[in-house]
Order: structure tokens, then sequence, then C-alpha cells
């Protein structure tokens, strides 16, 4: 059976340059919006988009021929129908079974939806319209779903998809009257396509202006909605707040706010090994992680302040300290101004969501330590650290809530209360100082604080009492007997913005959460000139009595209290935030201590030169060692053979594998080898160097740390996460801007350089001369169409005053005739080429004619008409 | 095509001669038809391709003039002049009107034939549409055999024999349609049209001219030498090119969806031996593109059967540009010069 083309492979080749593949990009991109905003499409556009341009390309080919729609139509069903029969067969199992089936449906609508336009755009010369409506329904659906109403939104929404239409609509038009051969036919269409957009464009600038008023309401509105959503989001809003690796840390500033948001997410696990003096009784300690000395009055939040004078946060980054070296900062401990009841106090924190370089420790902490986590719990903590601090002993997370009947623990607070009562106020102390840490906000609100702060205090005389005055302020009960003042999460915010949020809470609201408690003590003890500040970190739960020392820190005991200065015994903590009576705490479970460190023999921290994954051995240029316990630094790099076939290798994020490894690393390579520390050893004489030479080589290692990536290796990670997490917009516009912009330059110079080609071409023979002459006259305007040859050089002759006559007859001769035209005749002819392109270059103004060169449609004219 | 390389060579020193005498003819009927150069030619290319011509216009444009111009300026047995003979068609017209009848003659007591206006060398066929379709038949036959068959004796036509029959597009009651299988028998029909408004203007002015001129119209062919044409048309060389493309335009107006009735391959033969008398006209011994391009339209519009008015406007237009711009494209040059 024979069956006739409906069109030629030019129009399909056509067809396909100038109709499918803007409807291709175009569909990727609404694919894509609607992936962002349907779930069913489960985030394959790029598939879809495939799906699609496969469908509308094989349908584009496939009806060129005069296939019938409906019969060919009812074909493809059926490949469907097969297509899912196999499906059914090859899938196991229910979910397989429904996950396939919803991939193959999907596939079958956007397929099909792709038949159809390749159809369409085929055969049925109305079609665009229908397509375009399509469209038009899609983008509303689209728009509808945006989160944010602004004209600009919706503007953005809809041009594309207008100028598309327009677009579409004039090409299938022009393309469909390929064969019209006036120039006015052209203008025609574009009038009246233009004047279609002109209306709709009308139409819908008439709509927004009639509709503006109600149009800005709704978008004022939606910011309003859309910046509570946002609030309720922010980090800030939470006493921690999440880093971009997904760790968490204590959150920068405090803004004190309607509601507080909680997780019970684990964020460490530590062991202080503080306890009282009965050397039983554990003495928890909180956690610090920075301190908040400024108050911003405006959007009333506490901030941390790095210039704060007498600095005594040690604020050390623990993944960038090489395992088992230790790093000490003894500025901490002079700047503690504290001398008296201080002792040295050792902790182990073990992190589980807390960022790697956080550094957790009660005040005030002074050493830090990299530890290896021990084999059994790697899969639980990421990394630990032993921490050393220069405690108080007076110092105590038992403040507000005291366990009833413990008199050990009364005792402890009669004992340390009565020595801070001998306490002898702030003589001789810088007074820079006390100025910075007594320091509040002035004002009306401000001074309602101060005047609660002299009436609560008003019997007290020493600051220990005023302290307690004010704990008990927050204690006391009502003239009904209820409870003054309440804990809640959601304490709300007061009617006005950027009312005093304090004052609201101690006389309107009563009702908050720890940073309410903290900051209006704070400022009551401000306004008493005691030197005071916000402490933020973890509370210190004592749980329970399993495993002495051991504390659990979950996310919702990020806190914050407030630190007091005494002379002499420097900053103490005292937490003012009541209980919360109304909820119910569920006990947090604790889990088993990671337990069972070994005792490290020998470590080498330095630049791997050379790693050799089959041998599992790496060679490494040694910067410093440690051994027995003493740490040597060495400037001769030497280099050591390690292995590491049993060793387990760590970096910030937690175990990972050998290939990790790579040259230019900087690692510490620790071994638990009891073998190495029987080597002869003078502590005093030996050198990094000769100890090294005695070592058994290859060391057999038991632990890597990664301290740093080889620079070169070092992925950035905001681009990996850009890569994961969503496209990054700018440099996929600016591909895609790049890549048209090279497609429009070499459609709009095709016409030109085909000219070149024709020109380059002419000098052969005659017949390539009359294809430039031909080639060159259509480009400017005139095509051939239906005069004969010889007529058409008598116009053109008239016009440019050429001999296109003399040639075209030679030329016919020498292709038609039995006898050729003699020679002369012929390089006559060849000879009129040349002032003939002069003449046609002279005739036209230099600018018309690049305008004409420009004009693609006389060489899609020239090319496919016709067909 | 090699063989009869020849007998073109052989011709040669005719043709310069023929092809003059062809072009004072033009000249000569130039002299009355003003502005109708193509037209001229083309009648000219049906007359020395040895078939006739149909001319559908209104009523005013010159036709019969042509005619009589064109018979006038032929030698020929009448007063020195071909014969000339036109004949007005009617609904009432009969066949014997036009071959002629057997009258009793008194004096010799037997029928004699009495010869009917087509025993002539040029014969003007006025509105050829309003005769029967009878009359029609008997007129067409004799065009396609040059010879009349009257009862049992057969009468040789004149050995030039060439029709001119005119058509009036406008007048559509009480016509009778030409049959399409008739119209092939009219190897070109033309549109006469009007002409161009300052031939026109010139026609006004030198209206008494012209009149003169169609009086004094000079003798500059005769009607052998128009046979001698005619031969030497039968020699010119058609490229295999042209002949395939002759062959593609006629399957193509076959295999169209908006022909109801495609061109017959009498048609092709009548198209070829066109193209090569109306090269011999521009004093050629070969056929070119120029040739199809121009003979195209009015050698085949008429032989075939539209679906509509859209197609017949635009279709056989497109076929014939399909294949010129196959020919344009064929690089045939002998040798790289």
């Amino acid at each position: 059976m024979h069956i006739e083309r409906a069109h030629s492979w030019k129009k399909l080749g056509v067809q396909c340059l100038l109709l499918a593949l803007p409807t291709i990009f175009f569909a990727f991109v609404v694919l894509m919006k609607l992936n962002a905003n349907f779930v069913i499409l489960q985030n394959q556009w790029i598939y879809q988009g495939v799906y699609f341009s496969v469908g509308i390309m094989l349908s584009l080919v496939f009806y060129s021929w005069r296939f019938r729609f409906i019969s060919t139509a009812l074909v493809l069903a059926l490949f469907y129908y097969i297509g899912y029969k196999i499906l059914e067969q090859i899938a196991v199992g229910e979910f397989d079974m429904f996950f396939f089936s919803v991939q193959y449906l999907i596939f079958v609508f956007i397929f099909s939806i792709g038949w159809l336009v390749g159809f369409g755009f085929s055969r049925w010369r109305f079609f665009t319209v229908v397509w375009v409506l399509f469209l038009l329904a899609i983008e509303i659906i689209i728009v509808s779903k945006i989160t944010t109403v602004t004209a600009g939104a919706i503007a953005l929404g809809f041009i594309p998809v207008l100028l598309y239409t327009f677009y579409i609509i004039y090409t299938s038009e022009l393309i469909r009257n390929l064969n019209e051969h006036q120039s006015s036919f052209r203008w025609y269409l574009t009038k009246r396509v233009s004047g279609f957009f002109g209306v709709i464009i009308l139409i819908f600038a008439i709509i927004f202006y009639i509709f503006r008023k109600d149009f800005t309401n709704i978008e004022s509105a939606w910011k309003k909605i859309e910046s509570h959503y946002n609030d309720e989001h922010a980090n800030s809003q939470r006493m921690t707040k999440v880093n971009r690796d997904g760790t968490l840390s204590n959150a920068g500033k405090m803004p004190l706010s309607g509601s507080l948001s909680k997780t019970k997410q684990l964020v460490f696990v530590a062991h202080l090994n503080n306890f009282f003096a009965d050397g039983s009784t554990q003495n928890p300690l909180y956690f610090t992680a920075d301190y908040y000395t400024t108050f911003d009055s405006a959007s009333q939040t506490f901030a941390t302040d790095t210039l704060r004078p007498f600095n005594d946060l040690f604020t050390p980054d623990p993944s960038q300290i090489s395992l088992f070296f230790t790093k000490t900062d003894s500025t901490a401990i002079r700047n503690s101004l504290a001398t008296k009841y201080r002792k040295v106090v050792e902790a182990d924190v073990y992190k589980v969501a807390l960022s790697p370089s956080d550094y957790l420790a009660p005040s005030t902490a002074f050493s830090v330590q990299p530890i290896p986590v021990p084999y059994e719990y790697t899969s639980q903590y990421t990394a630990a650290y032993h921490a050393k601090m220069w405690v108080s002993d007076l110092n105590s997370a038992y403040f507000v809530y005291n366990p009833a009947g413990n008199t050990m623990l009364e005792d402890f607070q009669r004992t340390r209360y009565d020595l801070l009562r001998q306490d002898s106020g702030y003589n001789g102390i810088d007074s820079a100082f006390l100025t910075y840490y007594t320091r509040m906000p002035q004002g009306k609100s401000y001074q309602q604080i101060r005047d609660l702060a002299d009436t609560i205090t008003s019997g007290d005389s020493t600051t220990i009492d005023k302290i307690l005055a004010i704990r008990d302020y927050f204690l006391s009960k009502d003239e009904f007997g209820q409870p003054l003042f309440q804990y809640t999460d959601n304490p709300g915010e007061p009617g006005l913005p950027g009312a005093n949020k304090l004052d609201y809470f101690l006389f309107t609201n009563r009702k908050g959460y720890c940073a309410y408690y903290a900051g209006a003590t704070l400022f009551m003890l401000r306004a008493l000139h005691i030197p005071s500040r916000i402490a933020t970190g973890f509370l210190t739960v004592d749980r329970s009595s399993k495993n002495p020392g051991w504390y659990w820190f979950y996310e919702d005991q990020a806190h914050a209290w407030v630190q007091v200065f005494f002379k002499d015994y420097g900053w103490i903590d005292f937490d003012t935030t009541i209980p919360d009576v109304n909820t119910q705490q569920a006990p947090q479970p604790d889990g088993t201590p990671p337990l069972g460190s070994q005792k490290v023999s020998f470590v080498g921290d330095g630049t791997i030169l050379k790693v050799d994954t089959v041998k599992k051995q790496l060679l490494l240029s040694i910067n410093k060692i440690l051994y027995k316990d003493k740490s040597f630094q060495t400037k001769q790099s030497p280099d050591i053979r390690l292995g590491i076939a049993f060793a387990k290798i760590f970096a910030d994020t937690g175990e990972v594998n050998i290939t990790a490894l790579e040259q230019g690393m900087h690692i510490t390579a620790a071994s638990y080898d009891e073998k190495l520390s029987k080597i002869g050893f003078e502590k005093a004489a030996d050198t990094a160097v000769s100890i090294l030479s005695r070592l058994p080589q290859p060391v057999s290692i038991d632990e890597v740390k990664i301290i740093k990536e080889a620079k070169a290796a070092a992925p950035d990670k905001n681009t990996a996460r850009s890569y994961l997490h969503g496209f990054n917009w700018l440099s996929i516009l600016i591909s895609i801007a790049i890549v048209a912009l090279l497609l429009a330059i070499l459609i709009i110079l095709s016409p030109w350089l085909i000219w070149r080609f024709f020109h380059w071409r002419a000098r052969k023979n005659l017949h390539f001369k009359q294809r430039a002459v031909l080639y060159l006259l259509n480009q400017m305007g005139y095509p051939r169409d239906f005069h004969s040859p010889e007529d058409f050089a008598q116009i053109i002759d008239k016009k440019f005053g050429t001999n296109l006559q003399l040639f075209t007859t030679v030329y016919q001769k020498e292709k038609y005739s039995h006898t050729p035209p003699g020679r002369e005749q012929t390089e006559a002819a060849a000879a009129t080429y040349k002032p003939f392109v002069k003449a046609v270059k002279a005739q036209i103004p230099w600018k018309k004619r690049v305008s004409l060169f420009l004009n693609f449609y006389h060489t899609l004219h020239f090319f496919i008409k016709n067909h | 095509m090699e063989n009869e390389q020849p007998n073109i060579e052989q011709n040669t020193p005719d043709t310069p001669q023929s092809v003059q005498n062809i072009e004072r003819l033009i000249s000569n009927i130039e002299q009355v038809i003003k502005g109708k150069t193509k037209q001229i030619r083309l009648i000219l290319t049906a007359l020395i391709a040895g078939g006739h011509i149909l001319m559908e216009d209104n009523p005013g444009t010159g036709k019969t003039v042509m005619a009589k111009t064109l018979a006038k300026s032929i030698t020929g047995p009448q007063n020195g002049q071909a014969l000339f003979k036109r004949i007005q068609f009617t609904p009432d017209l009969l066949p014997m009107d036009l071959i002629g009848s057997y009258i009793f003659d008194e004096s010799n007591r037997d029928f004699i034939f009495k010869k009917g206006p087509l025993f002539c060398n040029v014969l003007l066929a006025d509105e050829i549409n309003r005769a029967s379709p009878k009359v029609q038949s008997a007129l067409l036959e004799c065009m396609a055999e040059k010879q009349i068959t009257v009862g049992e004796t057969t009468f040789p036509l004149e050995s030039l024999f060439f029709t001119m029959a005119t058509q009036n597009p406008i007048e559509m009651e009480g016509t009778y349609p030409l049959p399409a299988a008739q119209l092939d028998r009219f190897y070109i029909k033309i549109h006469f049209g009007y002409v161009d408004d300052d031939t026109e203007l010139q026609i006004y002015e030198q209206y008494l001219a012209i009149q003169h001129n169609q009086q004094a119209v000079q003798q500059v062919l005769s009607i052998e030498e128009i046979l001698s044409l005619q031969k030497a048309a039968e020699n010119v060389y058609i490229h295999p090119e042209l002949l395939a493309a002759v062959r593609n335009i006629i399957a193509a107006t076959r295999n169209n969806d908006e022909i109801i009735l495609g061109a017959s391959t009498r048609s092709g033969i009548s198209f070829i031996k066109c193209l090569k008398a109306y090269a011999l006209i521009n004093a050629r011994d070969y056929v070119t593109e120029n040739d199809l391009q121009i003979l195209t339209h009015p050698v085949l519009d008429h032989r075939i059967l539209y679906r509509n008015r859209e197609a017949r406007a635009k279709l056989l237009y497109q076929i014939l540009d399909n294949e010129m711009d196959r020919l344009s494209k064929l690089n045939l040059t002998r040798n790289d010069r």
C-alpha cells in the first residue's frame, strides 16, 4: 500500500525546528512548574519533558504521511495496553506495581499530549488555538498554586504563555502559507495576529486596571500571611539553629517572641565529673555555648557581643584540632576574674546532632582535646572531645528547682548563700567592666522594671539576697493562692508591635519561657547595678543516678539563664526560669554512655603524601606526634608509613571509607598498639624524629581523623548543596540564554552565510553561478517564482541594468542543448556574474541589504517554496 | 536522441530562413494586434506544432482580428492569401453547416458535394460553446483527423488546417460547455485578456493606422513554409530531463486530491510538440526550462478538471514550480568552467 505524504520532508523539518523545538522548550518549563506544585509527578520533569519531546517528534514525523488520526490513535492505545500488560508481568509485588503503574500512567498521559500536539501541528490548522488555550488553563492552575500573589508573579506566569501563544500561532500560519507568494500576505498575517494580541493584552491591562484596588488588597493580605508564615518557621525562634549541614548549634541571638518551638532531638551526651563535697552526689552544671550581653530594644532581641570586656569564653573549633592534641587558652581563666573556691573539672562531650565545630562546656572552659568515639558507638556519635573547666565550688544547676528533702543539697545551698553574702561588693572592679555588664536600655517602660526591682529587693542588702528575692518573686503566689508567674512556650505577643515585651511579661501576661525569665532577671539585676549577663547553652538535667556524671542533652534543653558576677568568685549561674507545672514532661530515655576508651600509645599528625588503597598503607608527612602523653613538634616533616588495614576513619560527619583519604589531606592517626609503648623512651632527650625512627614501620593505626580536606578536592559545600536541593537558577538561565543567543545569531546570520557559500561555489561553473544569482535575488526580495527564466532575466536587467539575459540564454543552452555553446559564449556568460553581483550591491544600499539578509522568510521561501 | 543530431544539422540551413519568416510574421501581426506578443507566440506555437488553439475571452479583445491577420499573412490559394473562414456558432447550427452537404445539381442531375467552411486554411470558430454538442463533436473530429467523411466519401481537408476557436466565458446561459475529452483536442488554450493601459492608449491614438495596417497586411509566409516549419519543429532537441519534467508534471496532475481528472498521455505528446514548436519560434533547436515554464499553463490547464476554483487558481502553478525548482537545481553542465 502506498501512503502519500501529507507534506514534504522539508516542511517537516521546518515544523520541527520552528514549532516543535520552541514547544518542547516551553513544555519543559511548564512541566517543571507543574512538578513543583503536584506531588504525583514525583519531580521528574526532565523525564517528562523527554516523554513529551519524543511524543511530539514521533507524531510530527508519523503524521507527515497521510495517516488518519482516529485509527492510528486506536493503534497507539493498543500499544499502551500491551505496554501495561508487559509491565504487569515484570513488576513484582504490590508496591512495585503501584509505583510502576503511576509512572506508566504519567508517561502515557504526557506522551499522548505530545503525540496529539504533533498531530495538531502537522495536520490540524486551528490546533494551535486549542493548544494555547490548554496551556493557558494549565498556567492558571499553576498561578493559583503559587504562594505569593503579587502582580509580578502573575505577570511572570502569564507573559511567557502569551508570548508563546503569539509566536506559535503566527509561525504555524506562516508555515502553512509558505506557498503564498505575495509578501502582502505576510503583512496581512502579521497585522491580524498582532491585532489579536493587542486586544488580548489590552483586555488584561483593563482587567488589572479595573480590579487594581482589590488586587493590591489581596497582595498586601498575602504579604502579611507570608511574613507570618516565615516568622513561624524562622530559626531565630528556637533556642537552637539548624546549620547548613543539618547539625545543631545554639542560636546567635534570642528574640523575645510569641512562641517557642522545640524538638526532642538528642543533641549530645556528656560526662561531667563534678560532684558535691560528698564525692558521690552529682552536681550538674549548665553547658554554656555563648553569652548574650547586649539587648536591642527595637527588635526585643538579646545578642552576643564579641567585643565584651574580659571575655572568658573559650571558643575552639574541635573539628580543626588533631585527635588527642590539646588546645588550651589560659586567658579564659584569667578573664573569669575568679580566684576563690575554684577547681578544675573535666567533661567528655559526645556529639550527636551538635555541629562538629561547636564547643560546649560549663563555664569557665579553657581546654579542649578531641578524643575518638569508642568503636561500639561510632554509629551513634559523630565526634567527641574532652574539655577542662575552671569551675566554682559554689556553682550548681540547682537554684529555682531544688529536690525536696535532700539535706545535702539544702546544706550546700545554705553554705554557698552564706559564703556569697560575705561578698565584699564590687569595689576595685574595673569600671568599664561594671558599666558594660550593668548597661540597660533607658525609657519609661524600663523604669517600671527598675521600680519593680527596687520594690522586690527593698529589704535586701547583699547581691545574693537580691537574686533570691527576684527568684522568690517569680515563685510567689497572688492573693488567690495561685502562682503569679507561669511557664509557657507560647506567651503570645503584646497588642502593640514594638512594645516592651519584658514589661508585658512582668506586669500583664506573667507567662513566658526561659528567655523572658532570664531577660527580666537580667534587667532587674542590672537595675540594681549588679553585673550580670545571659548565658545560653543547654540545661543539664540530672535524671538518673544509674551512670553517675553522665547527662543527656536534647534539643528542648536548649536554654538561657543568668550569670551573676561576684568579686573573687567570678561568674555564677542562676536560673530563674520557673518550672513548667502545666506540662508533664515525659522522662527522656537515657541511653548507654559511650564508655570504654582505649589507652592511646601513639598519635601522629600530618599531611598525607600518598595513599595505597591496595596495601592499605599511608605515607604521612609528620608535623607533630604524641607519644606516651607527651607531644613533640617537628619542623623536619619526617615521613612515616602507616598501616591502616584495621583503622577506622572519621570525618566531621562520622565514619567514612578508606577511599575518602586523599593526597594532601591533613589527618591525625592514632594507634592503640601496646607494642609501640614498649620501645625505649627518654622523656627529656628524645625528639619526634628520634622516636619515629625507632617505631616499627608500618605503624599499625587504629583510628584516623580527617582534620582538613585536601585543598584541591575540597568541594564547596554551598554548591554541593544547591546542586542537591534544587537548581542553581541563575546558571541555568544564563546557559539557556547563551545557547538561545548563539542559536539566534546562527539563525540570523544563516541567510548571509548561505549566500557566502553560494558565492564561493559560484566560481565552479555556470550552474552554480545561476544558483548564486537566484539566491541573491531571492534574498534581495526578487524571487523568480512564476516568471520564466528569460522573463525573469529581462525584469532583473531592467531593474539593475545587468546582463542576466545573456547569462540565462547561454546557461540554458549549456544545460539543455545537444550542442554546447562555444567557449567564447560560455566565458562571456561567466564574465557577467561578477558585474551582476556588483550591480545588485550597488543598487541596494548597504543598510537595506543587511535588513534583507536578516529576513529569514526569504531564505525559507527559497528552499522550501511550494512544498 | 543521438541519432537525430545529423537531422538537425541537415535542417539547420533551413531553419534560419524559416525562423526569420516567423519573426516577420509576428511583427506583421503585431502591427495590427498591439501588446499581445505572448499570445501571438502561443498561437504560432499551436500552428507550428500542428494543433489548434482555443481562445477564451470577452468580446472585443481582438480575437477575430487576430485570426484574420494571421490568415492574411499567409500566402495561399485565395487571392494569394490563405483561405480564411469564420463561423459564428449558434445553438441552431447543424454539422452540415460546417462540413457542407450534397446538393442536387439540376444540370448534371446528380448530387454534388458543396464544401462547407471547414475546407479552409485558417478557421475562426467563434463562440464554440454556443453550438450544440453534435456540432462541436463534428468540428473536433475534423480537427483531429484532418478529413471529413460524408456518407461514403472521405474528403481530405487542406494540408494546412488551423482552427482558432473562441469561447465566451461570461455568457453561461444557452451554452454547451466543451467536454473535457474534446478540450483535449486543442493544443493550447489562451486567455486573450485586456491590454495594459499604455498599449490601450496607444491603440486609441493610432486606431486609424491600425485599421489601415489591417487592410494592408503583407504575406510573409507560404503554406509550404509553414508545413516545413512543422517538420523542422519535430526535429528540435529535447533534453531527457525536460522529458522527465513533462512526465512529472503530467503525473503530478493525476496524483492530486484537488484534481478530478488529470492530464492524459495525449496531452503529454501535445505538450512536447508545443515545447518543440515554441523553441523553434524562439530560434532555438533545443527546448529549455523557459519553454516549459511558459507553456505548461496554456497547454495543460484546460485539460485538467479541478475540484474547485481555488485549486484551479493555484495547483498547476505549484506543480510547475516544483518541477522548475528541481530543474533549477540540476547541474547539467558538461564541463566545469
